[in-house]
């Protein structure tokens, strides 16, 4: 099956600072795609050039096989994109920001259904501004969604959430792709990484130095002689915390 | 497509509208703002509208023909007569901080009968400053009137020449036309500069300029739904400006309200395109602000906002003709007040077009998403 999206050395440069150098990679159609790495190794650079947000210096990217260089307005219809840290005007009811991004692609969409989606529908009628993170992460994602995109790109979606608002995120996640979207996402979470994606790209320095299922790097990691110096417990403190707390959402009241 | 395309600006358009009127702050300084200045400026000019002179009267004379003077000139409308300078040294002091324009002397002798004579006699005397020569003057000619027609009654006389003044009941503008025209221009300059330059750079601090730029929603678009939406919240503000300066300043429009109106979106979109350009531009706040201030206010005051452009010398009437918010003013108050048609003001219609091109150019071409 060919690739949803094709990444071929892709390369930028900002001054001095290679940030990307040679990036290559697929994904799959309904396929998690994790890209990780530390800060400033080039992760959130490869997305904005996917994304049309940035210029590609060198190399190509293909998205269900139109590149975006050359048609960056066709590719807007193929992709969502949930930023960083999702924001929205202030005396904005959710129904009118959904009914909003549904009209930057010139459609008409059931706003309550896509509210519903991330069970935010008796939230309708609020302003924006009454919404807490984990809220605003999920509207972010149904307003990425409104115009039915093929491939979905979030960036560090999870990071200052509550563990609940966390695992929420990922059921949400998981939902998407399972209705056939490709989904790529930067995180520096390695159990979100590990629970979530099929694939993982490992960044560093502009290049990716590892891309396989979490499974498989972690085996080949194991074979090279790793071990742990501490005896892995068969539980850890999130799942305490979890366990006393519950899984229950708590922004939603 | 075309549809498409036009349902997004209408959308947009109206959640946006929804929202600026959900804000009270907006809401302020769209309408109660420009109000403000309105009285303040509209006060200012229509309250000296009958001139009367601050005099006092140092009355020496204890003749009743000198207390009839006194009586009259306090209770006529011409001399507003400050009752509490009695002596000439206090009239002196009070002028001296221009409290007073002058001071009437009426002499010890002053309405007395001579002893050769028949009838009173006296002469009055006005003392001044230097600095209120003109005050003066006028004052004299009033007293000189005054007098002429006691002396008729006393003495007969023929006069041969006489002057006759005839009030025309044409209208001439006032100074209150000037300003309101004015006034209107400093509120779309409000509108249309100050509030793209506020809340640009801050959409763009918060990405949200950035997350739409991922959607395929086009510059054009954003602009249109913008344009559109400010003329709608600007002609309702500059209806209550109207409403306002027709009330209570009573200004009288004598112009076609359909021609007013579309003149006031086409001065409106104007000046919103250079708001559109900084705003647009601006990576953020500290790129935005220096340079609005640095194009708003000296177009705010040369193209007479706040007053008008034929008290200037020539040469800065000649440049400041130029200058975008000009022809806007200039536009409004022949409508508006002169009753001025399109047809009529083709100079300014045409010099507001080559701003709309030139300006509206910068903006998309300047334009930044981030």
């Amino acid at each position: 099956m060919k690739a949803m999206v094709e990444v071929k050395n892709l390369k930028k440069r900002y001054g001095d600072k290679q940030a990307v150098d040679g990036v290559s990679f697929e994904v799959k159609k309904g396929e998690i795609f994790g890209i990780l790495g530390p800060n400033g190794a080039g992760k959130t650079t490869t997305l904005e050039m996917m994304e049309t947000l940035r210029p590609i210096d060198e190399g190509e990217v293909y998205i269900d096989g139109i590149n975006v260089s050359d048609d960056p307005q066709r590719i807007k219809y193929l992709i969502g994109v949930q930023p960083q840290t999702p924001a929205f005007q202030d005396k904005t009811k959710l129904s009118e920001v959904v009914e909003m991004f549904a009209a930057a692609y010139g459609e008409k969409v059931d706003v309550m259904q896509f509210l519903r989606d991330v069970e935010l529908e008796e939230k309708a009628n609020s302003y924006v501004e009454t919404l807490s993170g984990g809220q605003k992460q999920r509207l972010s994602i149904t307003t990425a969604l409104v115009h039915g995109p093929k491939v979905f790109f979030l960036d560090e979606p999870t990071t200052g959430l509550d563990p609940q608002a966390r695992r929420h995120l990922w059921d949400l996640i998981e939902k998407v792709r399972n209705k056939g979207i490709s989904v790529i996402m930067t995180t520096h979470y390695m159990d979100e990484a590990e629970i979530l994606c099929d694939r993982i790209a490992v960044m560093d320095n502009g290049k990716i130095v590892a891309i396989d299922t979490p499974k498989n790097l972690i085996s080949q990691l194991l074979k090279r002689g790793f071990s742990k110096k501490e005896v892995v417990q068969q539980a850890n403190l999130e799942d305490v915390f979890i366990d006393l707390t519950g899984k229950e959402l708590r922004d939603g009241q | 497509m075309a549809n498409k395309s036009l349902y997004t600006v209408v959308t947009f358009v109206k959640i946006n509208t929804k929202r600026f009127f959900r804000d009270k702050l907006a809401l302020f300084f769209t309408i109660g703002f420009p109000l403000i200045f309105l009285f303040v400026f509209g006060g200012l000019n229509s309250g000296n509208k009958d001139v009367s002179f601050k005099v006092a009267i140092v009355n020496e004379s204890s003749s009743s023909f000198a207390k009839d003077f006194v009586k009259n000139a306090e209770n006529g409308k011409v001399l507003n007569v400050s009752k509490d300078v009695t002596t000439l040294d206090a009239a002196k002091e009070k002028m001296a901080k221009s409290e007073l324009d002058a001071a009437i002397v009426l002499p010890k002798e002053f309405g007395e009968v001579q002893p050769n004579a028949q009838t009173p006699s006296g002469q009055a005397k006005i003392v001044y400053t230097q600095n209120n020569q003109q005050s003066a003057q006028a004052l004299g000619s009033i007293l000189d009137a005054q007098f002429k027609g006691v002396n008729a009654q006393f003495v007969k006389n023929e006069t041969p020449f006489s002057v006759v003044s005839e009030q025309l009941n044409e209208r001439s503008l006032s100074p209150f036309d000037y300003t309101f025209a004015g006034l209107l221009g400093f509120s779309i300059i409000g509108m249309g500069i100050f509030g793209p330059v506020n809340v640009f750079p801050e959409l763009k601090k918060m990405g949200i300029l950035r997350r739409l730029s991922t959607t395929p929603l086009r510059v054009w678009q954003y602009f249109l739904s913008t344009m559109i939406g400010q003329a709608v919240i600007g002609l309702i503000s500059l209806g209550v400006m109207f409403a306002v300066a027709i009330w209570v300043f009573h200004l009288q429009v004598v112009g076609n309200y359909f021609e007013l109106a579309a003149f006031l979106v086409l001065g409106i979109i104007t000046i919103l395109g250079i708001g559109l350009a900084l705003g647009g531009w601006a990576r953020n706040e500290r790129q935005a602000a220096p340079l609005s201030n640095i194009i708003v206010f000296p177009m705010m005051f040369l193209s007479g906002t706040f007053f008008p452009r034929f008290l200037m010398p020539e040469w800065l009437q000649n440049l400041s003709a130029f200058l975008p918010l000009t022809p806007i003013i200039d536009g409004i108050r022949l409508i508006a007040t002169e009753g001025k048609h399109f047809i009529d003001i083709l100079p300014q219609l045409g010099m507001i077009g080559a701003w709309i091109v030139v300006i509206y150019f910068i903006a998309f071409r300047v334009f930044r998403w981030e």
